[in-house]
């Protein structure tokens, strides 16, 4: 590793004006968020779009984009600690930072989402083993007290913590437990990854969801895409401040990485859909698919927003040498991956919420289908939440050392 | 930082020393009795609910396991569609008009006829709802019911996602609005639910209860046969004990070809409907 006198200078995010305009839009997007939020508490889940036929929406796509974005923490983690990989060790840090950014987002997203928010510790207590969300909720709490203890090293370098060395030495202790923490992590990591798509996956009333394929996507679409949002926050800090982040060779080698993760995804992605679309195809898969090519624009958000945007775009942006050595097409194939997972997310639960279920032995009857576009309160505790994600992206990179003593 | 280290920096090295994983074993051991200790045992800020638990509904196994299960017959040929059975619910239960726990349905059979479908919850054996709460919220009581626990309820709607038959339906908001059937079609027997839970027809769960209680026997006695049953004015729904060969319910069960909704789905419902004369 090259040890150039650049990059022995501890990294700095500068007070610049620019700086005081960004933290002022953040501001913006907190009081719209806050204000969205509080409506939410005080009148009820009454003024989403949502309804009994669509009781899962945007707030659900987010929740579930935002912990599969994260996603780059455990991926990574693994690949240096348990894979031995040791060259990407610069990366581990931010990437653990971008992960508790996306899993926080994420439980402060489905606080606002669940009908009694005053009970959300109660899957803590009153467990139902049998329930995949349970499962999720579970591993989610467990993981964000291990990304917590991986970063807690982190934290206790700054010079805050230099009037209680009792506590750096706890946090150097918990450092040498890392490559504990990453397998840990892996283990819990692959499980409720993927069981966030088993949450579809096994709901036999709907042909749509009801698929093996369904987690197996969930995980790979998130190996895959996560590291890529960790590359593409490092360039952009690089841009900002001047100053060398993460050596360039890490992360390239980190997206060429995500781009043979997009591909294997797509090739899963491919066969489901020959699988359920063309050779095993039911009848109600079938009609399924025709009524949401007739009520949505699903073909064209499937074909435009997962596989251009969130597969191929990406791809090519990762693996081709010319586009892989330049920051900013990492950057951009960063973001349509990001789309492309949204809109993943999006299809799967909102898609399959407009097929609704059939359960009539006769001939004509059929529940309408389901229609749903986000309220502005909805919208408006989105940005809350991207909001959140993105202060806390601009002050750990403020105030951690991120990208020093890395090598430790 | 150390930089004793920086010779071996290019390998990722285990520094623990024999302290270090003593600490870490000790750590490991506390954990084990912190966690019980914590949770269930006398440090618990939730003990005395997770003892409520594990004393309250039934934990494991699916459907009625006491002496009784609740079931209900429903005649598709006799049903005239006249929607008492939703009115009654709806007033008894203090139902949200526009979203009623028991729907009436126009549908046609293959050779084109009219006939009406009506479907309550059909308190499936292998409820998906039951499956998939997060907390328990919903579950299977000793006698076959789908219950609904309001205080333990959070709102997350999974249950509803996962309903095959569209059974569920969530509070959006706090209740204000009057009861359009009440009192013409009854009276509340029961509290509105509160904003931010889910809800759906309970087989009037509370007159089974009391009915019991009073030594009466539920589907004969009218005092503890679900509001639907008493008012239909064809008597095309019958309700019993399934697990009395003698009681109505079973004879009719026994005696005459029935269907359930959607038993390919395997979810064994405690609803039998006796198909029209004529066949689907």
């Amino acid at each position: 590793m090259t040890t150039s006198a650049l990059e022995r200078k501890p990294f700095r995010l500068p007070i610049s004006p620019v700086f005081l305009i960004w933290l002022g839009f953040l501001s913006v997007l907190l009081l719209i968020g806050v204000y969205s939020a509080i409506a939410v508490f005080i009148n009820g889940l009454y003024i989403t779009n949502m309804s009994d036929a669509v009781p899962w929406g945007l707030w659900i796509t987010i929740d579930l984009s935002s912990i599969a974005l994260g996603a780059g923490a455990f991926t990574l983690s693994a690949i240096v600690y348990i894979f031995g990989i040791k060259r990407l060790q610069p990366i581990i840090r931010l990437a653990v930072l971008v992960g508790f950014a996306g899993y926080t987002s994420a439980m402060l997203m489905l606080l606002v989402d669940i009908g009694r928010p005053d009970r959300f510790w109660h899957p803590w207590v009153f467990w139902n083993v049998h329930s995949v969300l349970w499962e999720v909720t579970m591993c989610i709490t467990v993981y964000l007290l291990i990304l917590v203890t991986e970063f807690a090293p982190v934290i206790v370098e700054t010079k805050f913590f230099d009037r209680w060395p009792v506590l750096r030495k706890f946090g150097h202790f918990l450092h040498k437990l890392t490559p504990f923490l990453a397998v840990l992590g892996l283990v819990i990591s692959l499980l409720h990854q993927s069981s966030l798509g088993a949450t579809y996956g096994i709901i036999k009333s709907r042909p749509f969801w009801f698929k093996p394929s369904m987690p197996i996507m969930f995980v790979l679409s998130a190996i895959a895409s996560g590291p890529a949002v960790t590359v593409a926050v490092a360039y952009v800090l690089e841009w900002v401040t001047g100053k060398r982040t993460v050596p360039h060779n890490v992360l390239q080698i980190v997206t060429r990485f995500c781009g043979v993760g997009l591909l294997a995804y797509g090739y899963i992605k491919f066969w489901d859909m020959a699988a359920v679309t063309y050779y095993g195809r039911t009848p109600g898969v079938s009609s399924a698919f025709a009524l949401l090519q007739q009520q949505t624009p699903y073909s064209f958000s499937f074909w435009a927003g997962e596989v251009m945007l969130g597969i191929l775009v990406p791809a090519i942006m990762f693996l081709v040498p010319r586009f892989n050595k330049n920051p900013a097409a990492a950057v951009l194939g960063a973001v349509s991956a990001m789309i492309g997972i949204i809109m993943h997310r999006w299809n799967v639960t909102v898609g399959g919420l407009f097929v609704p279920v059939s359960y009539s032995p006769g001939t004509v009857f059929q529940l309408p289908p389901g229609t749903y576009f986000p309220a502005p309160v909805e919208w408006g505790v989105a940005i809350l939440v991207i909001g959140y994600a993105l202060i806390v992206l601009t002050l750990g990179a403020y105030f951690l050392p991120l990208f020093e003593n890395n090598e430790h | 930082m150390e930089k004793k280290n920086k010779s071996k920096k290019k390998k990722i090295v285990l520094e623990l020393t024999r302290s270090d994983v003593l600490k870490v074993a000790a750590a490991a051991l506390g954990s084990i009795i912190a966690a019980p200790l914590l949770t269930t045992g006398p440090l618990s800020p939730f003990g005395q609910l997770k003892q409520k638990q594990l004393e309250g509904p039934v934990e494991d196994g699916h459907g009625a396991t006491g002496e009784y299960h609740w079931g209900m017959v429903i005649s598709l040929d006799q049903c005239i569609g006249c929607e008492y059975c939703m009115r009654a619910c709806n007033a008894t239960n203090d139902v949200l008009e526009g979203s009623p726990w028991n729907v009436v349905i126009a549908e046609k059979t293959t050779a084109g006829n009219t006939f009406f479908l009506s479907r309550p919850c059909l308190h499936c054996q292998n409820a998906p709802c039951v499956e998939v709460c997060p907390v328990k919220a919903t579950y299977h009581r000793e006698d076959g019911l789908v219950v609904m626990d309001y205080d333990r309820c959070i709102g997350c709607r999974y249950c509803q996602v996962a309903c095959p038959y569209d059974a569920r339906q969530f509070n959006w908001e706090e209740r204000t609005d009057v009861n359009q059937y009440v009192p013409a079609w009854g009276e509340p027997e029961v509290e509105r639910r509160p904003r931010g839970v889910i809800e759906k027809c309970t087989f009037c769960i509370h007159r089974i209860d009391s009915g019991l209680a009073k030594g009466l026997m539920p589907g004969k006695d009218r005092e503890a046969t679900p509001a639907c049953v008493n008012i239909c004015p064809v008597g095309a729904r019958t309700f019993g004990n399934l697990k009395d060969p003698n009681s109505e319910a079973s004879q009719l069960i026994a005696t005459s070809p029935t269907l359930r909704l959607r038993d390919d789905l395997g979810t064994d419902t405690s609803v039998y409907y006796i198909s029209p004369k004529e066949g689907m």
